[in-house]
């Protein structure tokens, strides 16, 4: 009898450990594409696609958008049969594939008729929407499969390409993967005051659904290489693409927005006309929303501390009080230019507010808010902006003259 | 072991009691608790709400540790026939193992929802909650005293990396999303309490616990650090989340806490991504969770019965099985997790702060000095 239960338990346990081995439907890395960049274009059939679909090769679908898929590692010897416009030589360190369709989720399934390893977007970086396609279909109808889906990380970086988003993910640069390219360009913020904060799924998300009109970092892209440049506008009631800021807009823009811990800021000496630049160290802004009855007003105030790194003047003036003092004018009266030219865009041109002015009287006058929110947008292009600026120069680098 | 006196062998510890409180109140609600309580006030102000609801779970923990101290070494299976006759506390006993089981039906199937979704995927549910299940059975057949050590291996473990994978999403975290402060006035506030008294229910195991305790003197103490850890805990996780997602971010997530831990990534640590962590981490304490209501089910049907507690653990678990599965998809398991939050606001909210006055006003019971 207690014989029997010992064989009993055994078997049992045994039987558990069969259980908790747990990996039932593992895959092997080597048997997948990972995928670390998605492309969304409006729609244009590759080759291949256009081949194929003359030998009946398609299923009902609407030509809405052409999705790229970045894949990384490419699949060694499939290379020579190059697939339509999407052609990878055997140096590259991705493989672009395309196809065509007007469902995102489907065009991914779609992809496993062609390939022997199935996508895997656990590893997906970067996402890049043309503006065309962003100017046709709105961001929340575009993304929404993406949003859903329980693989692709809600920390993936949404960018938007000036032109087609195959050619930002295209590169002529051996071993470069442009997807993670793009992805290393946002860490240099520290160095550039023309980089937005980098917007997230998740942010994305967050944002479109509070209905405020929001930007999205722009790249161009020309001969295989690529650029951060300005930042392209989303309107917040249709979530599309409205316009651009250029890299000038921008920086004024993030004096207002951010605390700017890098980057510079040029201009020219007031006589002389010589090339004086500024290296913020440190800035602060504060935007002050003012209220009288139903009339909003917004006051900025905007005080850096830098240091004069470089000075084209000849012979050089000795760094006295008083030149210091001239310089910082001029600096201040450059980001003010900065300033009123993307206010100017912002209120005049495209009447959004990007700038989270919204932001501040959401928090300041939060009842005031529940009355405006709805029609912001339009409020805000109305409203008197006024704004000093104040730039500290504390140093001049290792050279004092 | 006796049935129906509890062996003095079978006992815990002061900090046995408090650890088995929190871990038992650390369920699956800090997985969607930012958005329930959200989508109730719809400011960011619910970490008021939390607050003000744990005070509300303190006092009503006191009420329930002094109703147990008047009777020693019983549980409320056997004190409640004393207080109220025979057959109301057989239906007190019935509600009280119904909303055992069915809390451990649905903690186990938030568990089987949520790593089906993220770790898991492709592997049955039923290989999942089974064994998940199984390795229940094997704990709670070595009494109340396994489970608490369990608990007390599990809860440092969780504590740590909690704190870890939490505190590193400061690096999306915006003061902006949680401001103003009662921009809305306090009518939110007020909306936001029942979802987050909901989730910090737990502190009724006491009703069972403090019977197996060697020194109930120290009930008190016990409750206290019982309710301050897991409301820390949720407090700092509703606080990251709002801040991180934003209001608008947190109300169209499922499982805005696993989204949380989704949304940044660190490079150079050891782990880039911080979700299976977190995941494995509530796993164990879902487990907990679900051992400590299997075992207090079957503990209540056994001294209902008189009888001998091992047949009940293992009736119950197909039980509880079955029940967890009734839900057809992720929404009707969120109902049954409000249904039974509702149950223990009845039960838990109320009735023992009645059953008190009773006690007193009939004499029944030892006074506690």
């Amino acid at each position: 009898m207690n014989r029997y239960i010992r064989y009993a338990s055994v078997l049992s346990a045994s039987l558990l450990l069969f259980l908790t081995t747990g990996c039932w439907s593992s895959n092997e890395i080597e048997d997948v594409s990972v995928i670390v960049g998605l492309g969304l274009d409006i729609a244009n059939e590759s080759r291949f696609e256009r081949d194929i679909n003359q030998q009946g090769a398609s299923y009902p679908k609407k030509k809405v958008l052409t999705a790229t898929v970045q894949i990384v590692p490419p699949i060694t010897g499939k290379n020579e049969k190059k697939s339509g416009g999407s052609s990878s030589s055997p140096s590259k360190a991705y493989l672009n594939e395309q196809l065509t369709g007007d469902s995102v989720f489907q065009i991914f399934r779609q992809f496993s008729l062609r390939r022997d390893r199935p996508l895997v977007a656990h590893h997906l970086k970067v996402i890049v929407v043309s503006s065309e396609l962003a100017r046709r279909y709105s961001l929340e109808q575009i993304f929404d499969f993406i949003l859903r889906d329980n693989d692709i990380r809600p920390s993936c970086l949404v960018v938007v390409s000036h032109r087609s988003a195959l050619e930002a993910l295209s590169s002529n640069e051996p071993g470069e993967i442009p997807a993670l390219y793009l992805m290393g360009l946002v860490d240099n913020r520290y160095r550039s005051n023309k980089i937005i904060p980098p917007m997230s799924l998740i942010k994305l998300d967050s944002t479109m659904q509070s209905g405020e009109s929001f930007l999205l970092q722009n790249v161009v892209t020309a001969q295989g290489e690529h650029k951060f440049s300005g930042a392209a506008i989303f309107k917040g009631s249709t979530k599309k693409w409205i316009g651009e800021l250029s890299q000038y807009d921008l920086e004024g823009l993030l004096w207002v927005m951010e605390d700017v811990k890098g980057g510079s800021l040029k201009t020219y000496a007031p006589k002389t006309g010589h090339t004086v630049t500024y290296e913020p160290k440190n800035s602060h802004s504060t935007i002050i929303p003012k209220v009288q009855g139903d009339e909003i007003s917004f006051h900025i105030k905007i005080e850096s501390e830098g240091r004069l790194i470089e000075d084209w003047s000849f012979p050089e003036i000795p760094s006295s009080g008083q030149y210091i003092n001239e310089l910082e004018q001029q600096f201040e009266e450059e980001a003010r230019k900065q300033i009123e030219q993307v206010l100017n865009k912002m209120q005049h041109v495209y009447h959004v507010d990007v700038g989270g002015f919204g932001d501040q009287v959401r928090i300041k006058h939060p009842k005031l808010w529940k009355k405006v929110k709805e029609n912001w947008d339009e409020t805000f292009s109305h409203a008197p902006i006024t704004y000093e600026v104040k730039m500290n120069i504390t140093d001049f680098g290792s050279s004092t003259d | 072991m006796s049935s129906t006196n509890n062996s003095t062998h079978d006992q815990i510890t002061t900090s046995q009691a408090a650890v088995m409180i929190i871990n038992y109140m650390l369920g699956a609600g800090i997985l969607t608790l930012p958005r329930t309580t959200v989508e109730a006030a719809k400011t960011p102000d619910v970490w008021i709400s939390i607050l003000i609801s744990g005070l509300i779970i303190l006092l009503s923990g006191m009420i329930v540790v002094s109703l147990c101290r008047r009777f020693q070494g019983k549980t409320w299976f056997q004190f409640v026939p004393e207080i109220t006759g025979k057959w109301l506390a057989f239906v007190l006993s019935l509600l009280f193992i119904g909303y055992f089981i069915t809390i451990s039906a649905f903690e186990i199937r938030i568990m089987a929802e949520v790593t089906g979704l993220y770790l898991l995927e492709g592997t049955p549910v039923w290989a999942i909650v089974m064994t998940f299940m199984w390795i229940g059975l094997y704990l709670t057949t070595g009494g109340i005293n396994s489970i608490a050590r369990i608990c007390e291996i599990i809860l440092p473990i969780t504590l740590v990396f909690f704190l870890v994978a939490i505190l590193l999403s400061s690096n999306i975290f915006d003061i902006k999303n949680l401001r103003p402060v009662l921009g809305s006035g306090f009518m939110p506030v007020i909306r936001g309490l029942k979802p987050s008294l909901l989730s910090l229910t737990g502190y009724e195991i006491m009703f069972v616990a403090m019977a197996f305790m060697k020194s109930p003197k120290k009930g008190t103490k016990a409750m206290l650090v019982g309710i301050t850890v897991p409301l820390v805990i949720y407090l700092i996780t509703v606080i990251m989340v709002i801040g991180g997602l934003s209001i608008n971010g947190v109300e169209t997530r499922t499982w805005p806490t696993l989204d949380l831990m989704r949304s940044f990534e660190m490079q150079g640590l050891i782990f880039e991504r911080f979700e299976s962590l977190l995941l494995v981490i509530w796993i164990m304490q879902i487990f907990s969770t679900f051992t400590i209501t299997h075992y207090a089910a079957s503990l209540g049907w056994s001294q209902l019965l008189k009888k001998n507690i091992r047949p009940f653990l293992f009736i119950l678990l197909p039980v509880i099985f079955l029940i967890a599965m009734i839900p057809k998809d992720v929404s009707e398991t969120f109902k049954l997790g409000d249904t039974v939050g509702n149950m223990s606001i009845y039960l838990f909210g109320g009735l023992p702060l009645i059953l008190l006055l009773i006690s007193i006003a009939r004499k029944k019971g030892v006074k506690p000095k």
